[in-house]
C-alpha cells in the first residue's frame, strides 16, 4: 500500500477502544459549540485542545496531522479571503482600485467576520479529524445498531466498507500493471488507460458480487450479520473527562461572548 | 454404500458450454484425508463445489450419508453446515468488516445464542492461532492470516467435512506448513478433509488417498505412493513426480532393492540411507546420451534416429524441438530438466536421446563433461549424424 487512509490511522489509534459513543459525544459537542460561538476565541481554544488530544492521547503523528489539516484549511483561507473582500460593514481599513473595473474594499466588519468563519472551520475540522482519526468505521457500525438504525442499512454499509478496500487494492494493481506497460504517458493515452481501468474494475466488481453471494450462501447466510460486542462501558473516565471539557468550552463561549476584536460588528 | 459422501457419475458443464466434469464417481469415507490433484483447469475446483451443493450436477447425483442431496434452500443450509468450504482466495470469502464479525457470520446465521456465538468464535480463533485479532479489519492482515480467518470462519460452524480449495496457494512455506498441520490436527479430531491442489510435494506425504484428475475425469484414485509412482499417468495429468519418489526411483533403477514402503518424508528417506541401502548400488556400465539437432534434419524423419540406436528414453529441449517431436508423434519422456534426467538414466545404464537445436548442443556437451569430471564417470555423448553430414 502506497497510501494511508484515515481509516487505517484510526485502526491504529491509541484510544481506538474507548467507547465510540463517548468519542462521538466529544467530537460532535465541540463542533456544535464551534458553530454556535459568536466569538472567534472559543473555536480556537477547541481546535488547539482537541488537536492536542488527537495527537498526544490518540498517538497520531504530528506531521500527518498537519498534512491532513492543510487541505481543509487551504480551502478555508481562500473562502475567507472572498468574505473579507465581499462583505462590508464598519470602517474601511483598506481600499484598492483595480483599474476602474473593480474596487476591493476591506472593512473592520469583514475582517472580523472572516476571522470568525476561519476559526469556526478550524475548530470544526479539528473536531471532525478527532472523530475520524480515533474512531474506525467498524466501531460506528456497532453504535449505529444501538441507535436503532435499520439492520439492512448497516449490513449494506458493512459490505460496502469491506469491498471498498478490495476495490482500492484491485485498482492499485491494475494501475501498476498499466504503468509498467507504459500507460498514462500521453494525455490521450492516459484517458484511454483510465477508461480501461474503470472498465476492468467494473467487471471485477460485478464478478466479486457474484462470488460474494456464493461465499455467503456457502456459509448458510440467512439474512443476519454479526456485530462486534461493546468494547468498553459507556460510563467510563473518558466520558466524565469529555463532559468536563465540553462544559469548559461552553463556559468559555459564554464568557467571551462580549469580547470584541478589531471593532467587530457582526452579531 | 456407507460412504459419508458419494459422487455418482457426475457431469457438469459451465454456462459457456465448457464441459468441466465428465462422469465422476467418487466415494469418500468418514475421517479420510483426501487430496484431489490435477493441473490447472483439470476440474478440481468444480468438483469441490459439488460437495456442498454450490453447483448442481447436470447428470448423476451427490449422496451425503447415504441420502441424495436435495437442492432446496433448507436442505442446502443443512448440508453446508455439515460440509464447510474454504475458498482458495480468502478475500472472496471474508465478508464482514472485522475478523470477529466474519468468523461469527456462520454461527449467527445458524441461529446460535449469543453465548454460543461468542464461544464458537473464540474457540475457532484460538484454534487457528489468531486470538486477539477479533477487532482487526481483514485488509490489515497478511495473506496467511487472512487464510486462517477464512478457516476459522468455517470451523466456527463445526462442520463434519472440510473442503479446501488450494489451501496453500499464495502462502509462504512457513504459513503453508502451519496450515497443513492445522488440517492434520482437524483430521485427528475426526473431521473428514478434502483438499484440491496441484502441488504434488504437498499432497504426497499428507494425503491418505490421492485422486488424480485430468480434463474433468478421475484418471486414478488410490494410496499416494501408488498414484505418484505411475509416471505415464502423471505426465498425462501434466504433473511431476514428488522429488523424494524421483530420487527413490532413480536409486532403485541403479540397483537398490525396493523397499516395502515408499519413503514419504525426509525421515523415511534418511532411515533408508542409514539402513545401508545405498551400498547395494552397483555401477558397472553407463548408458550413452545421443543428440539430434532438429535444425539440421532437412525434412528427414526423427524416427530413424530412434530406431538406429537402443534408445530407451527421449527428451526434447527448446520449443522448436518439442514441436518437431510432436508433429512426428514421438512420445517424449522428458520435457524439462532434460539433461539431468538423461544423466540420471545414463548412470543407471540406460541410453537416451535428446532432441534439441543449435547452441543447446554445446550446452549438453558441457554439462555432461562437467558431470563426468566431477563424478569420475564416463558418459558418452554421441551426436547422431543426420543424412546431410
Amino acid at each position: 500500500m502506497y497510501y494511508e487512509l484515515l481509516e487505517d490511522v484510526a485502526q491504529k489509534s491509541k484510544i481506538r477502544d474507548v467507547n465510540s459513543a463517548v468519542k462521538l459525544i466529544l467530537g460532535l459537542g465541540c463542533i456544535l459549540i464551534c458553530v454556535s460561538s459568536g466569538g472567534f476565541l472559543t473555536p480556537v481554544v477547541i481546535a488547539l485542545s482537541i488537536s492536542l488530544v488527537t495527537i498526544f492521547i490518540g498517538g497520531i503523528s504530528l506531521r500527518l496531522y498537519l498534512k491532513l489539516l492543510l487541505v481543509p484549511l487551504g480551502f478555508a483561507v481562500l473562502s475567507v479571503l472572498v468574505i473579507i473582500f465581499v462583505r462590508n460593514s464598519g470602517d474601511v481599513v483598506f481600499i484598492y482600485d483595480l483599474s476602474g473595473l473593480l474596487t476591493l474594499t476591506v472593512t473592520k466588519g469583514s475582517v472580523n467576520e472572516g476571522i470568525l468563519v476561519f476559526s469556526r472551520v478550524f475548530g470544526g475540522m479539528c473536531s471532525l479529524f478527532f472523530i475520524s482519526l480515533t474512531t474506525p468505521a467498524t466501531e460506528i457500525f456497532t453504535l449505529a445498531k444501538r441507535c436503532k438504525i435499520p439492520g439492512f442499512i448497516i449490513e449494506l454499509a458493512m459490505l460496502v466498507y469491506r469491498y471498498i478496500f478490495i476495490l482500492i487494492e484491485e485498482a492499485e494493481m491494475i494501475y501498476s500493471a498499466q504503468v509498467m506497460r507504459l500507460a498514462y504517458g500521453r494525455r490521450k493515452g492516459s484517458i484511454e488507460s483510465f477508461g480501461m481501468m474503470s472498465g476492468a474494475l467494473f467487471i471485477n466488481s460485478w464478478e466479486s458480487g457474484e462470488r460474494l453471494i456464493g461465499a455467503m450462501d456457502s456459509r448458510c447466510y440467512n439474512g443476519k450479520f454479526a456485530l462486534l460486542g461493546e468494547p468498553e462501558s459507556f460510563f467510563c473516565p473518558a466520558l466524565i473527562a469529555s463532559v468536563i471539557c465540553l462544559v469548559i468550552f461552553l463556559w468559555i463561549m459564554v464568557f467571551t461572548a462580549n469580547i470584541e476584536f478589531y471593532g467587530g460588528v457582526i452579531r | 454404500m456407507n460412504s459419508l459422501i458419494r459422487l455418482d457419475n457426475i457431469e457438469y458443464s459451465y454456462p459457456n458450454g465448457l464441459k468441466a466434469l465428465k462422469g465422476i464417481t467418487l466415494p469418500i469415507e468418514k475421517g479420510e484425508k483426501i487430496a484431489i490433484v490435477g493441473s490447472n483447469g483439470a476440474g478440481k475446483s468444480t468438483l469441490l463445489l459439488m460437495f456442498n451443493g454450490m453447483l448442481k450436477p447436470e447428470k448423476g447425483a451427490v449422496f451425503y450419508d447415504g441420502e441424495p442431496v436435495s437442492y432446496t434452500r433448507d436442505a442446502l443450509r443443512d448440508l453446508r453446515k455439515k460440509v464447510g468450504f474454504v475458498f482458495q482466495n480468502p478475500d472472496h470469502q471474508i465478508i464482514a468488516p472485522t475478523v470477529y464479525q466474519d468468523v461469527a457470520f456462520g454461527p449467527v446465521n445458524l441461529d446460535y445464542t449469543s453465548e454460543e456465538i461468542e464461544r464458537s468464535v473464540n474457540e475457532a480463533l484460538m484454534y487457528v492461532g489468531l486470538s486477539g485479532f477479533g477487532r482487526r479489519p481483514p485488509h490489515h492482515l497478511s495473506g496467511g492470516e487472512k487464510k486462517k480467518v477464512a478457516i476459522a470462519g468455517i470451523l466456527a460452524m463445526n462442520p463434519d467435512v472440510l473442503v479446501f480449495d488450494e489451501p496453500t496457494s499464495a502462502l509462504d512455506p512457513g504459513s503453508s506448513e502451519s496450515i497443513m498441520e492445522l488440517l492434520d490436527e482437524l483430521n485427528h479430531e475426526g473431521k473428514t478433509i478434502i483438499i484440491s491442489t496441484h502441488d504434488v510435494e504437498l499432497a504426497y506425504p499428507w494425503a491418505d488417498r490421492i485422486v488424480l484428475m485430468d480434463e474433468g475425469r478421475i484418471i486414478k484414485s488410490g494410496e499416494s505412493g501408488q498414484v505418484f509412482s505411475d509416471e505415464k499417468l502423471l505426465r498425462e495429468a501434466k504433473l511431476s513426480k514428488p522429488v523424494l519418489l524421483e530420487i527413490y526411483d532413480s536409486l532403485v533403477g541403479r540397483g537398490m532393492p525396493e523397499q516395502e514402503k515408499l519413503p514419504k518424508s525426509v525421515l523415511d528417506f534418511a532411515r533408508m540411507i542409514d539402513g545401508g541401502m545405498l551400498n547395494e548400488i552397483k555401477c558397472d556400465r553407463c548408458g550413452s546420451i545421443f543428440l539430434v539437432d532438429a535444425d539440421r534434419l532437412e525434412g528427414e524423419s526423427l524416427t530413424r534416429h530412434l530406431d538406429n540406436y537402443l534408445i530407451e528414453f527421449t527428451g526434447a529441449m527448446g520449443s522448436y524441438a518439442k514441436k518437431k517431436a510432436e508433429t512426428e508423434g514421438i512420445v517424449l519422456n522428458f520435457t524439462y530438466g532434460v539433461i539431468d534426467k538423461c544423466l540420471l538414466k545414463a548412470i543407471s545404464g540406460h541410453n537416451s536421446l535428446i532432441i534439441t537445436t543449435g547452441g543447446m548442443i554445446q550446452r549438453v556437451m558441457d554439462r555432461v563433461d562437467e558431470y563426468n569430471r566431477e563424478c569420475g564417470k564416463d558418459i558418452e555423448v554421441i551426436i547422431s549424424e543426420t543424412a546431410l553430414n
